[in-house]
């Protein structure tokens, strides 16, 4: 079961404070960073009640992060630069009050929990707060306990934070947050980077904080189905304006609007609205899968045989496997057994998704491919060869790896450096480096910015520059570690059209990813790892097809499925995207087959 | 999406750094990375310490570039925290380890101070005036009060009056004037100078405390007459190599500059 099972019984009873108090004002506020000519945010003004969960969406750069900061004061005080206006959160002035005061009303969490966590243990992470604003020991181990218990992480005291998993490490960063009690959490995409259990852990602890403790929650995220299912208002911000706020349905009913920003409806929604544009829908679109499973009750689907449909195309043929792992495992020294007896062929052409919750094995099978860990047991075949007589950097070669934080693999000043840095290191002439450097940054779309430090680029075009850079090896295979990580919808879905493109010239595509709903229009078959080994493999579509039952590997399958699954008969196909799917329903007072 | 610039309509507010997140200016993130460089650098020992045994740790090279970076108060802490952790963890690296945080907070605090504004603008006095000192004890101890012939000394402590003559004189605004040029050879040629400059200034700082610690023999002002000048050379291209780089690419990237900086 996914995170929206959990949710269910939470959904929209957000909790408001009788006294309707105002808990956070932003009065015209405008801000500019220095060194910069343009304005992060402008007359931005809305007022939040104590107890509302608040979502916040909009593109890249739309100015969300910043409007985050300064609930707390980081922007202006920490950053300077010019400020207009006022922002005042619970009665404090973020100008006039300095940062660790107001961090006694506002707790922050960002994306990434690693960047939180600085302690040795789990107590000692959420004690650390408390000890620097000066409470006393007993205090300290009263609110320890209390904010262990609210986000679930009883009994792990004395743990370390880093053997923790994805989604404990992101509630042990809310613990720490809310140990001092602040009136408002402030999250900054608090789930992207993690997978479907782990999300589910962090927002039910939202859910809970925000009803039984009356924590007024702000929550940045691109997932726009979360935000559709738990907020009770929705901001929508572009370029530093906040150009529309109002209810999910409010926000979410302007199509246009979203579009404009490159956002996307929840999928519940899009379904529906092909449905009213058919005229086989009226009424206020659902916007939640449980709304649209509901309003489709009484439905069917129209039998036909969608196996032969996109995405079930590409090159793949009964030739040998260019990968071939044979009954492969791999035990760490701490005795962590992460792949166990797996089986896998990937032949040249193929275009597979390969997901799994965390822990299930997916990293270390890439780690086995290239050869940095070497299976215990099993065989590995790249090519025809056995992996265990060719060289890493032989390897390297043969399969190009874009990890899944793409800062760690650059490692020059310019981006047209380091395209060049592995061609210089393999030995290449200055002719031959410079005939694949530029070609290779205009194939992602990066030949303008040849000379720009590639730490000036957003993170999307960070991304592109390793791609570039993995792409310049002229690899056979290349391995795409979740690439749309803190991504918006426009860049996630330009990173993967550049995976499509080198598919299509012919290479083989291996990406992982638990954002599943991305992949539909990409990847053509589906491996599920679990516990070390493949839990399924097929056709994408066969795999999605199985629904909610993909929550027991982890996995969060697209709404679409989910709400084919409520109408659909055995023995279906299933339609897997929100335009086939409304072409598929039938509405229970038609006669037509 | 077209860029719709507005005109703001609130206040403007007058922002100050009240949260405590920054010393001097200077971003309290900075002061901790560029203190931690400091002590992995003290791992890396790049020349042995004539007559005390031990060895130079290549974090040396980098104190100048923190003053530059965070400025002279800030610096001075960075470096003198990332000494203190380097002295402990990589011993070998100090002979005394109070004098050797003393020496590293100082190069910082000369740099920092060379482009001073405002308030700050005299502040390299007060640097010319402890250097000057210490030269004074340093060569004064070595020629009147153990009769080390005058060339002898005077070679032996090239680095020291050269590095406190540029100091006093305008060539401390030059290093400063280049430095913050966007010509990358103009910005390399600052920072080679400037390291010589700036080392020398706590080269001179500290060897005045070891000279009347150890009092070595007047044939050694000879000795390492040639040798010093070598080390400094490696000091100048490691920090111009790591300086270049660094405030390059902190102005490409676009990081949050400190109040004090040169670059």
């Amino acid at each position: 079961m996914g995170w929206f099972g959990l949710l269910k019984p939470f959904t929209k009873r957000c909790y408001l404070s009788e006294s309707d108090a105002t808990i956070i004002r932003f009065a015209k506020v405008s801000y500019q960073y220095p060194h910069s000519e343009r304005f992060a945010l402008q007359n931005v003004d809305f007022s939040i009640r104590q107890g509302e969960f608040i979502g916040v969406i909009g593109p890249t750069g739309a100015g969300k992060t910043t409007l985050c900061l300064a609930l707390n004061g980081i922007v202006p005080q920490f950053y300077g630069g010019r400020f207009f206006g006022h922002v005042t959160v619970a009665g404090q002035d973020s100008v006039e009050t300095p940062v660790r005061n107001l961090a006694r009303s506002v707790g922050e969490v960002f994306e990434d929990p690693e960047t939180q966590l600085i302690a040795t243990s789990v107590e000692n992470e959420v004690a650390f707060p408390l000890e620097n604003l000066g409470y006393a020991r007993e205090v300290i181990k009263e609110r320890v306990a209390w904010a262990l218990r609210a986000v679930g992480l009883l009994g792990l005291e004395k743990k370390h934070p880093g053997s923790l998993s994805g989604g404990q490490k992101q509630r042990l960063a809310i613990a720490a947050a809310i140990a001092v009690r602040p009136k408002v959490l402030v999250l900054d995409e608090p789930t992207s980077q993690l997978d479907s259990l782990g999300a589910c852990e962090v927002l039910e602890t939202l859910v809970a904080l925000n009803q039984n403790h009356g924590v007024t929650i702000l929550m940045v995220s691109h997932s726009v189905e979360r935000i559709a299912a738990l907020a009770s208002r929705v901001f929508l911000l572009l370029d530093g304006n906040l150009v529309t706020q109002g209810t999910p349905r409010e926000v979410f009913g302007q199509s246009d609007l979203l579009a404009r920003a490159g956002l996307r409806l929840p999928e519940t929604m899009e379904v529906f609205r092909h449905l009213a544009l058919r005229g086989q829908f009226a009424g206020p679109l659902p916007i939640t899968v449980f709304e649209g499973q509901a309003a489709l009750r009484n439905w069917r689907l129209k039998q036909s045989d969608l196996s032969s449909q996109p995405p079930a195309t590409g090159h793949s043929d009964n030739s040998e496997p260019w990968i071939d792992l044979h009954q492969v495992s791999f035990r760490y020294p701490d005795g962590t057994q992460a792949l166990k007896g797996l089986d896998l062929q990937v032949r040249q052409g193929d275009y597979l998704l390969l997901a799994g919750q965390n822990g299930a094995g997916k990293t270390t099978l890439v780690k086995v491919l290239l050869n940095l860990v070497r299976a215990q047991a099993g065989k590995v075949m790249v090519a025809g060869e056995d992996i265990r007589s060719v060289p890493v950097s032989t390897l390297a070669r043969k399969i190009g790896y874009v990890g899944q934080n793409p800062d760690t693999q650059i490692f020059t000043a310019s981006v047209g450096e380091e395209v060049a840095f592995a061609l210089r290191t393999l030995g290449m002439d200055k002719s031959e480096i410079e005939q694949r450097v530029k070609p290779g940054l205009e194939e992602v779309g990066l030949g303008e910015l040849i000379d720009r430090h590639p730490f000036s680029l957003p993170k999307g075009d960070r991304a592109r520059v390793v791609i570039a850079a993995v792409l310049a090896l002229q690899p056979e295979v290349i391995v795409f570690d979740e690439p749309t990580i803190g991504q918006d919808y426009a860049g996630a879905r330009k990173i993967l059209d550049l995976t499509k493109k080198l598919h299509r010239s012919g290479k083989t595509v291996i990406v992982i990813t638990h954002h599943l709903y991305l992949m539909r229009e990409y990847a053509q078959r589906m491996v599920v790892l679990n516990d070390g080994a493949v839990a399924m493999d097929g056709s994408l579509r066969d795999v999605l097809a199985v629904g909610e039952s993909l929550g027991r590997f982890g996995l969060e399958p697209p709404e679409a499925v989910l709400l084919a699954e409520s109408v659909r008969r055995e023995g279906q196909s299933c339609p897997i995207l929100p335009g086939e799917l409304a072409n598929h329903l039938v509405p229970p007072d038609s006669r037509t087959a | 999406m077209e860029d719709r610039q507005q005109v703001p309509m609130g206040d403007e507010r007058k922002v100050v750094s009240t949260g405590g997140l920054a010393i001097d200016g200077a971003p309290l993130s900075y002061i901790v990375i560029l203190a931690a460089v400091v002590t992995a650098l003290a791992f890396i020992p790049f020349s042995v310490v004539i007559f005390a045994g031990g060895s130079f740790p290549l974090s040396q090279a980098v104190l100048s570039l923190i003053g530059w970076i965070l400025g002279p108060v800030a610096g001075a802490i960075a470096s003198a925290i990332g000494t203190l952790v380097g002295v402990i963890v990589a011993p070998h690296t100090a002979r005394v380890w109070i004098v050797s945080i003393y020496g590293a907070a100082m190069i910082s605090f000369a740099a920092g101070t060379m482009g001073g504004k405002g308030k700050r603008r005299g502040w390299w006095i007060l640097v010319a005036a402890i250097s000057l000192l210490s030269l004074a004890g340093y060569v004064g101890m070595a020629i009147l009060a153990n009769g080390a012939p005058v060339i002898s000394v005077a070679l032996g402590a090239f680095l020291d009056w050269s590095a406190v003559l540029l100091f006093i004189l305008p060539t401390r605004l030059l290093v400063v004037r280049w430095i913050g040029s966007q010509n990358v050879a103009k910005l390399a040629a600052g920072l080679f100078l400037g390291i010589w400059i700036t080392y020398g200034i706590g080269h001179v700082c500290q060897s005045v405390i070891y000279y009347w610690i150890q009092n070595w023999p007047a044939e050694v002002w000879l000795t390492i007459a040639p040798i010093i000048p070598v080390e400094m050379m490696v000091r100048c291209v490691a920090g111009t190599i790591i300086g270049t780089g660094v405030i390059t690419g902190m102005r490409k990237i676009g990081l949050v500059r400190p109040a004090e900086a040169v670059y």
